[in-house]
């Protein structure tokens, strides 16, 4: 009983009980096999290319704060690899390093104006989101005259990047894996994480008692970007060419399975662990329907629900696990 | 006060306003694409086309903008677009019901994702952008759900009436689209409810400090709500327009409306925070979106530039905000 009650402490609790749900959902109503589920790449590979991104936002929403400009800055990753490697024929390196660059320089902008103005971070993003769609699409038409580039990569960058493990699952999986231990580490292990938590709970008293929120807030935001144009970095490798479109649904998609991670939106709560198992679960739901005899149309209302139901259930958590700490205190 | 000061302090007034910025945006944009798309742009040809996509964002970004006056997002105003357009096509279009039984169905599909939203918002301490979200997919679901379980694909076609298809879905000298007149009474009416009654003030003290306001008599968690109809109203009456003057309706529709109708009140001084801005504003930044957004077909400029041009504006309108944000406050300040 005991060991329950601290595991629906833990702000990953909800994410795991949504996983739970669902695959009992689709087990039960829709007849999936597990073995078949588990075994299909499919949603293993959306929820690497999710969860990859869905790391660095999540934590700029533990401290409070949001980005939208991912959705632009998937595709702004793609076409600058395309463009550099593939149409001026660099080495794949430059290419790599262009794109990640890019990352890092709109993320310091989001980062910049988040810190130096009082305009919500939604808005900010909302406005780099737009301009850098723009930029990104002209950037490719004036540049080659087509909004489609070609790459071809050598066989390292290839393996290391954009190859099927075992003919299906994207080498994509294995980098999700150590960024999402390398994030963990961070902020479960070091002060930085701390310090994240305390902005996200509070970010006048974070900086009174000396937590660098701006620096910290500037890095969270140039990760982010740079996550993202990594992922995108990673299809165009991929596929060969530049992924022009699809970026736009990353926003919501991320958003949601944070939230059912178990991040709050309004900071100061969720963990690694949570937001891991919540781009799991999202890809379960959104791929894992095909494996039903549901209609996958309704993928979309399940998507809703949960997030709701998880909503719901971050807060119930939440309140216990603040209930429980006064106890303690009188308890000693 | 000598006349020089008042006339200093009358351009200081007038630069403080919330909407100055806007129309200052305004009138710089549509030279930029007046020069650029020269006779057909100035002409009937550039202005309806500007006008027709305004009157479409603008429906929305009206009462959207007020909730962002109050304080709060609807996400969902994107999935209740095609979800309202569906409603009509398959209850009048499909069923063969009287028009104005589809048409109630249509806005009442809104109202009812508006009472949803409200509900939820108030009921609960979860930020609306999440709450929002969370109805998006999932009108988004049931609209595709129930018109492929109704229709069998996921376009329904409709044939309105003359008497319909003149109030909603014509257009004028076959460029102006009545919409246009839709949304000019649109703007006149919800001015007049957040300028000149006690409601738009309720608005304004919501999005400045809701305790406060909740302390003060307003009846804070029933205006939310009708706020969150509102938006859920307006979405599924653009959502009926479209489906009468296209005389289908589409499942895919309605996503670009929600970041659209966000920058169209952003651009038009409203932020985010709370407890500023004016439907003027949102008037003018509604057109500027617009300007920007057909402009650029008149420009002979690569069209992906303007979405340059949006964002840029966006965050110069919203950094000007922040200043004279500044102004304004320290404007009260300097005067005790």
């Amino acid at each position: 009983m005991n060991m329950i009650n601290a595991f629906l402490r833990r702000p990953a609790a909800a994410s795991v009980l949504s996983l739970i749900i669902v695959l009992a959902f689709y087990v039960l109503i829709g007849g999936v096999d597990l073995g078949r589920l588990a075994g299909a790449a499919s949603w293993v590979n959306f929820a690497a290319n999710l969860g990859i991104v869905a790391l660095p936002v999540g934590l700029l929403m533990i401290a409070g704060e949001i980005d939208i400009s991912i959705g632009a800055m998937i595709p702004a990753g793609s076409i600058t690899t395309a463009i550099l490697s593939g149409y001026y024929g660099l080495p794949i390196g430059v290419g790599m390093a262009g794109a990640l660059a890019l990352g890092v320089l709109v993320g310091l902008v989001n980062g910049l104006l988040a810190v130096r103005t009082t305009v919500p971070t939604l808005i900010i993003t909302l406005g780099t989101l737009v301009g850098m769609q723009g930029v990104v699409l002209s950037a490719a038409v004036l540049l080659t005259g087509n909004a489609s580039v070609a790459l071809t990569s050598p066989d390292w960058a290839k393996f290391a990047f954009g190859h099927l493990i075992a003919g299906s699952y994207q080498v994509i999986i294995v980098w999700w894996l150590i960024l999402t231990i390398l994030f963990a580490f961070v902020v479960h292990y070091t002060r930085y994480g701390n310090w994240i938590f305390a902005m996200g709970g509070d970010k006048i008293s974070a900086r009174n008692a000396g937590i660098p929120t701006r620096g910290l807030t500037i890095v969270l935001f140039v990760l982010s970007a740079s996550c993202a144009a990594f992922v995108g970095m990673c299809q165009a490798i991929q596929f060969n060419s530049a992924q022009v479109s699809g970026g736009m649904g990353y926003i919501f998609n991320t958003i949601v399975s944070i939230v059912v991670g178990g991040v709050l939106l309004t900071g100061g709560f969720g963990s690694v662990s949570g937001i891991f198992f919540g781009a799991l679960t999202f890809a379960i739901v959104s791929q894992g329907i095909y494996f039903t005899n549901i209609d996958r149309n309704w993928s979309n209302l399940i998507i809703g629900v949960m997030l709701l139901i998880a909503v719901a259930m971050n807060e119930a958590f939440r309140r216990r696990a603040l209930a429980y700490s006064p106890r303690k205190r009188k308890a000693a | 006060m000598t006349a020089g000061a008042s006339i200093s302090s009358n351009l200081g007034r007038l630069a403080r306003r919330p909407e100055a910025g806007s129309l200052v945006g305004l009138i710089v944009i549509y030279i930029f694409f007046a020069i650029l798309g020269g006779q057909v742009f100035l002409g009937a040809p550039g202005w309806s086309s500007w006008l027709n996509m305004a009157a479409e964002v603008g429906t929305i970004a009206l009462p959207v903008g007020l909730l962002m006056i109050a304080g709060e997002l609807d996400i969902s105003v994107g999935s209740v677009l095609p979800a309202s357009s569906l409603t009509v096509a398959i209850l009048s279009g499909r069923w063969g019901l009287p028009i104005y039984i589809g048409i109630a169905g249509g806005l009442g599909v809104g109202l009812a994702v508006g009472l949803f939203n409200g509900l939820l918002v108030t009921r609960t301490r979860i930020p609306s952008l999440i709450l929002t979200i969370g109805s998006m997919f999932g009108v988004m679901g049931l609209t595709l759900g129930f018109t492929i379980w109704i229709a069998g694909s996921t376009g329904v076609f409709i044939v309105p009436d003359p008497l319909t298809k003149t109030l909603l879905g014509s257009a004028l000298g076959g460029m102006f689209q009545v919409g246009i007149f839709w949304w000019a009474g649109f703007v006149v009416v919800i001015y007049g409810l957040l300028h000149l009654s006690t409601w738009g003030n309720w608005i304004f003290a919501l999005g400045g400090d809701k305790e406060s306001a909740r302390n003060a008599g307003i009846p804070t968690q029933k205006l939310t709500i009708q706020l969150y109809m509102l938006s859920g109203f307006a979405a599924a009456f653009v959502g009926v327009t479209q489906v009468i003057t296209f005389g289908s309706a589409q499942v895919a529709a309605g996503s670009s409306f929600i970041f659209n109708s966000i920058m169209c009140v952003v651009i038009g001084g409203v932020i985010l925070t709370g407890g500023a801005g004016s439907v003027i504003g949102i008037v003018l930044g509604t057109m500027t979106f617009a300007i920007v957004n057909q402009g650029i077909f008149f420009s002979g400029l690569d069209p992906n530039f303007g979405s340059i041009i949006i964002g840029a504006l966006l965050l110069t309108a919203v950094l000007s905000n922040d200043t004279f944000r500044a102004m304004a406050l320290s404007y009260v300040a300097k005067k005790k």
